[in-house]
């Protein structure tokens, strides 16, 4: 999150050129990683799929605690170390490695704004229902989050991401929304998604940017993950040029390179 | 359509309608929309139907709070200021406010609430000045320890002091949220077509009071005048759409005293004297009782007590005479 120190990486970073050793560290993919936390990585590796970056994924159950903001993912290169997409996206471009150069200023306002939606709401929306579905917490959320650790830490941590995680939710005013309007919310993000995209491939004509990685980050993990009930990515497959758009990145930057 | 519902807002100062942001929002939107509303605009929260401001209670006695639940309710009601955009400037007005709501608000907590200077001379100033006399005392306060509270979960950094560095950080987002605006903004009046949406609203309602209030810490204000479209575009709402407010407050504050200084403006002051006058009186009152005057009320008392004893005698012959 720090931009201040971020100005200063940059500074540092730009006289250096990307590392073969980079590595993108999150939590235990099999058995401990959220839907949240899954699909922020998720975002962060397709943005450097994106920009043909190497990175290596490497999962460390105790991830969250060496994030320099506390958030998931955070990449490590060279000496540096950057947490969330925002901050990577301007750290890469430091390097020379930009996806949105080609953009006009109009462009370039519609697309951060959009990314803020994709935070705003659709991000929000994945932290509410796991944490504050009372379902979703207790058979899924808790247990996932602690399963590194023995009896009484495993529920002391658990219980304060959950308590801390709700009392976020009742400063922005979604403490007192219900499950069926953060659905309402979903669709409605996927809508204005749905609606900006329209017929083409990515967000902004046939070159993919920071917005169409994030985009994808969150789809993909939301289509993919199961839940304790399927409600979440039932609404985002009523949009069928977003389920196109997911199958697209996949394919052209995930399939071909992983094997 | 019986009875308009009615909305509670902040009140206004420096030339706005209303001084706090989602007032501000809802307020536009409702002249956008031309929504006819019974507006009341109160100082004292604790007056409001839900207990914060603004709030909106409809002639079905339902109380909404948040300034988007408003909107939607008011859209409902065929109050439609977004009834021109096509599908695709409705996703841009969502994406849009979500920048600010993510890249503004917290700026603006913090050149409000936080930022020391700005809090003590300004906002707690304001807001003491303006509310009914026990309140004025620990509102402030507690309304600032709630905003401390949200900038901390929104940043998720549970010891977030004011600080060079975090101005810093908050003022470079909100600088490039306000860029943003401006460069979508381009030439035109509003930011879809000729007519002001909701989006309208929502950049009004956060960047007027950056505009018009007078911090002593002013770098968020000092950008803003620097983006001459989103400058005029607010100076024109306020124009077209609440051209009584700008006047109002200009002579408001000349007409009670022209400048004579503070001390002079302040709001209840026959109820304040008053209620000084009555502590006063209180506590000579106790120290007197405290100090041994004590004997005289039990002198005194007992005076007294002589004439409830003949009463009965009195009562006593009306009976007899009833007898008779």
């Amino acid at each position: 999150m720090s931009l201040a120190a971020d100005a200063f990486v940059s500074q540092m970073a730009a006289a250096e050129p990307w590392p073969e050793s980079a590595t993108l560290y999150q939590p235990l993919k099999e058995d401990q990683i959220l839907l949240s936390d899954c699909a922020s990585s998720l975002a962060v590796q397709a943005y450097l799929r994106m920009c043909s970056l190497p990175v290596q994924v490497v999962c460390k159950a105790n991830a969250e605690y060496m994030s320099p903001s506390g958030k998931i993912p955070f990449i490590h290169v060279g000496n540096q170390v950057v947490s969330e997409l925002g901050p990577i996206v301007q750290f890469t471009k430091a390097k020379g490695h930009s996806l949105s150069d080609g953009l006009d200023d109009v462009q370039r306002a519609e697309m951060k704004a959009y990314m803020e939606l994709v935070n705003n709401m659709l991000l929000t929306a994945e932290l509410y229902i796991q944490w504050c579905d009372d379902a979703t917490a207790a058979e899924i959320s808790r247990p996932r989050y602690s399963s590194p650790y023995s009896w009484p830490l495993s529920n002391i941590l658990a219980y304060q991401k959950q308590w801390e995680v709700r009392r976020k939710m009742n400063a922005i005013g979604w403490g007192g929304k219900t499950l069926e309007q953060v659905y309402e919310d979903v669709s409605q993000c996927c809508q204005a998604l749905s609606q900006r995209l329209g017929t083409q491939p990515y967000f902004f004509n046939k070159q993919p940017t920071e917005l169409d990685a994030l985009v994808f980050g969150h789809l993909f993990t939301i289509l993919t993950t199961r839940l304790t009930s399927t409600e979440l990515a039932e609404r985002i497959k009523s949009y069928s040029n977003l389920l196109s758009f997911c199958r697209r990145i996949e394919q052209n930057y995930f399939e071909g390179k992983s094997s | 359509m019986a009875a308009p519902d009615e909305l509670f807002c902040w009140e206004g100062d420096w030339g706005l309608p209303s001084v706090s942001t989602d007032s501000l929002v809802v307020l536009a939107y409702a002249q956008f929309a031309g929504a006819p509303l019974k507006l009341r605009k109160i100082s004292n929260p604790w007056r409001s139907p839900s207990g914060s401001l603004p709030a909106l209670r409809t002639n079905q006695k339902e109380t909404l709070s948040r300034p988007s639940e408003i909107i939607i309710h008011l859209r409902k009601q065929k109050y439609n200021a977004d009834y021109d955009l096509s599908a695709k400037e409705g996703a841009d007005s969502l994406a849009f406010i979500s920048l600010m709501e993510e890249k503004l608000v917290p700026a603006l907590i913090y050149t409000f609430w936080i930022e020391p200077k700005n809090y003590v001379d300004v906002t707690r100033r304001w807001y003491a000045e303006h509310m009914p006399f026990p309140l004025n005392f620990f509102l402030p306060g507690r309304m600032q320890r709630q905003q401390l509270e949200k900038l901390r979960l929104l940043r998720g950094d549970e010891s977030l002091e004011a600080g060079e560095e975090l101005e810093k950080e908050l003022y470079r987002d909100a600088a490039e949220c306000m860029n943003l605006l401006s460069q979508r903004l381009g030439s035109h009046k509003f930011f879809f077509g000729d007519s002001p949406s909701s989006l309208d609203a929502y950049v009004f309602g956060h960047l007027a009071p950056v505009l018009k209030s007078k911090l002593p810490n002013g770098k968020l204000q000092q950008h803003l005048k620097s983006l001459d479209n989103l400058t005029n575009f607010c100076t024109n709402i306020l124009l077209l759409y609440f051209p009584r407010d700008g006047r109002e407050s200009s002579s408001q504050k000349t007409s009670p005293q022209p400048e004579a200084g503070d001390f002079d403006h302040v709001p209840n002051k026959r109820r304040k004297q008053f209620l000084s006058a009555l502590v006063a009186l209180g506590a000579m009152l106790s120290y007197a009782l405290l100090s041994g005057m004590v004997s005289i009320q039990h002198v005194q008392r007992e005076a007294l007590e002589e004439p409830p004893d003949m009463q009965p005698i009195g009562s006593h012959d009306h009976e007899e005479e009833g007898d008779d």
